[in-house]
């Protein structure tokens, strides 16, 4: 078959790819390591604070892609 | 603790779950797979997000994380990433599965899996292997359940008398509403445990520090026990690699109640809106993991770690409070043990015996209910009883499995080319991997040993995908209108379709 691989056709699904790719990133070594420090941010270990931050952006990056479906009408 | 409050708070839930379950039906025939099965393609929003939050969240939440947070300490918060990535995994691909089941019939994963491949013996292995983790999953359920009624109940419900209990309620909703039956019940379960595990954690941080800070917590951990705020852990057993693969293997293991799931919405819409929201809900672990910290200078001396919630709620919380946690325990085990027997039973049913016994789909529709029986009582219930050590192995392996299943999912999101003995080759060297890795020698390296299985399982389906014949043109081309509606690429070139 000619067609080799779904992947974005268009600038913002290369961006969402790429932020999709960022968060995971963010959740996972290399970057978990330079969050693996014993101290406290706003009384929470820096662990801990940098995992809900990674959680809540998913919801800021999911926000951003409904906006980009749902504009180009894209299902 | 001699109050009667615990055990009646905990039992008055089960019976609120049951109204509810029962209730579900309105008066619907659910001998139709359709309808008991994904729920007539019915559910909204809100519905969709506290049924996937609900399932997601078991008893792990409430014993098993806090005990994590007892005996390592932070590590314990890769579960939270992984359930966040599992909704981004919900956003992309669930709208796809809607659509497949929409547009093809589809009511399980496997049988996706069949049509895509134009393979019932690959759809039928599926099934049956996934059914060994989903048992496997809702027997710990189970067990989890009947240990809350013993407790709660000061001994009085024996673990074996526990375990008839949880499955008889479950089945009599189960097999009168099914799917919308799961949906209701999790909905009131999400909230319940929301609210429960807030209540808890917060009065918890009030009768250990004297205030609501979580602040005064941390503080004394980090002066008494630092090692517990980073990895390693405070066991230094959790590595950078074993934290990243477990992730990854987690986010990738598409287990067939998540299927199910998507299916029951009533829009691709209302898939991606539910799961956009969906990692909200991960706050309900924070507190319940509090209260693991606090265990570690208050019980120090603790025998069983996943104890500690229910240990220091017993020693220190109001007895309604220990009632709401019984109750919000009970409602997060639950909530994940129906979900997986659901799915066996209308796996079984739909991509095993209907192709082999060629049964109509009315026959299979009544079989999949019916069949929820001897799957609760002949083989959860006296494993739940028997509580083998092999457990959770069997776990392990399974989940393990569903991991492998990845290139059939590949093959039917972003490679047209991929073969079915391609997908066979690779789940059956990803599983071999996964067992030697998980019971031979565990974790080589640090490294999961589902992450072990997918590095082999991989480059195995592609070779022998391009080595074998492809799915039917026809085929591929209909799936690939919907993972792909706007036009397959050449290295990221639009090309025509």
């Amino acid at each position: 078959m000619r067609r080799l691989l779904v992947l974005p056709t268009s600038r913002a699904g290369w961006g969402l790819l790429i932020a999709f790719l960022a968060l995971v990133l963010a959740g996972t070594w290399p970057v978990i390591g330079w969050v693996n420090r014993a101290t406290l941010v706003m009384g929470l270990p820096l662990l801990v604070v940098w995992s809900y931050l990674v959680i809540f952006a998913c919801v800021v990056v999911m926000l951003i892609g409904n906006h980009i479906v749902e504009r180009d009408d894209h299902e | 603790m001699n109050s009667p409050w615990p055990l009646l708070i905990t039992l008055t839930y089960v019976a609120i779950a049951m109204v509810i379950g029962l209730r579900a039906k309105a008066g619907r025939s659910m001998n139709s797979l359709e309808e008991w099965g994904v729920a007539g393609r019915s559910m909204g929003p809100v519905t969709l997000y506290l049924l996937i939050a609900a399932g997601s969240v078991s008893a792990y939440t409430f014993m098993g994380a806090p005990g994590w947070a007892y005996s390592k300490g932070v590590a314990v918060f890769y579960v939270a990433i992984y359930l966040a990535y599992l909704a981004l995994i919900a956003w992309y691909f669930g709208p796809k599965v809607w659509q497949f089941g929409e547009q093809f019939g589809h009511v399980t994963q496997a049988s996706a899996i069949a049509d895509r491949y134009q393979s019932p013996a690959l759809g039928a292995l599926a099934a049956l292997v996934m059914a060994i983790g989903s048992i496997a999953y809702a027997v710990l359920q189970t067990i989890g359940s009947a240990y809350i009624l013993f407790v709660m109940s000061g001994g009085l419900i024996p673990i074996w008398l526990g375990v008839v209990l949880v499955l008889a309620c479950i089945a009599v909703y189960l097999y009168a509403s099914g799917q919308r039956a799961i949906g209701r019940t999790n909905a009131f379960q999400g909230v319940l445990m929301l609210i429960v595990a807030w209540a808890v954690g917060l009065w918890a941080v009030h009768s250990a520090t004297g205030g609501l800070s979580f602040a005064g917590v941390f503080e004394r951990i980090q002066t008494e026990h630092s090692e517990f705020l980073t990895l390693p852990g405070a066991g230094g057993d959790m590595s950078f690699s074993f934290w990243t693969t477990s992730i990854i293997v987690s986010m990738f293991s598409f287990m067939p109640p998540v299927w199910t799931q998507w299916m029951s919405a009533s829009s691709a819409r209302t898939i991606r809106r539910s799961a956009t929201w969906l990692p909200t809900y991960y706050v309900v672990i924070l507190p319940m993991v509090v209260v693991g910290f606090i265990g570690i200078f208050s019980l120090p001396e603790l025998a069983r770690a996943d104890t500690v919630v229910l240990e220091y709620a017993m020693q220190h919380l109001p007895v309604v409070l220990v009632g709401l946690l019984g109750a919000g325990t009970l409602a997060a085990s639950m909530s994940s043990s129906e979900p997986f027997i659901h799915s066996v039973s209308l796996s079984l049913s739909k991509d095993v015996l209907q192709p082999v016994l060629k049964l109509s789909n009315g026959v299979t529709g009544k079989l999949a209910r019916l069949l929820i029986l001897p799957i609760m009582f002949l083989v959860v219930a006296p494993l739940a009883i028997a509580e083998p050590g092999s457990l959770v192995m069997i776990l392990l392996v399974g989940l393990g499995f569903a991991s492998q299943v990845l290139p059939a999912f590949i093959g039917m999101f972003f490679w047209p080319r991929a073969s079915r003995l391609g997908v066979m080759a690779g789940i059956v060297v990803g599983f071999l991997i996964t067992v030697a890795f998980t019971t031979l020698w565990p974790h080589p390296m640090g490294i999961h040993a589902g992450f072990w299985g997918l590095m082999l399982n991989l480059p195995v389906f592609v070779a022998v995908s391009l080595m074998t014949p492809a799915t039917g043109a026809e085929v591929v081309e209909r799936f690939f209108r919907i993972a792909a509606p706007r036009g397959f690429t050449q290295r990221g070139r639009r090309a025509v379709v």
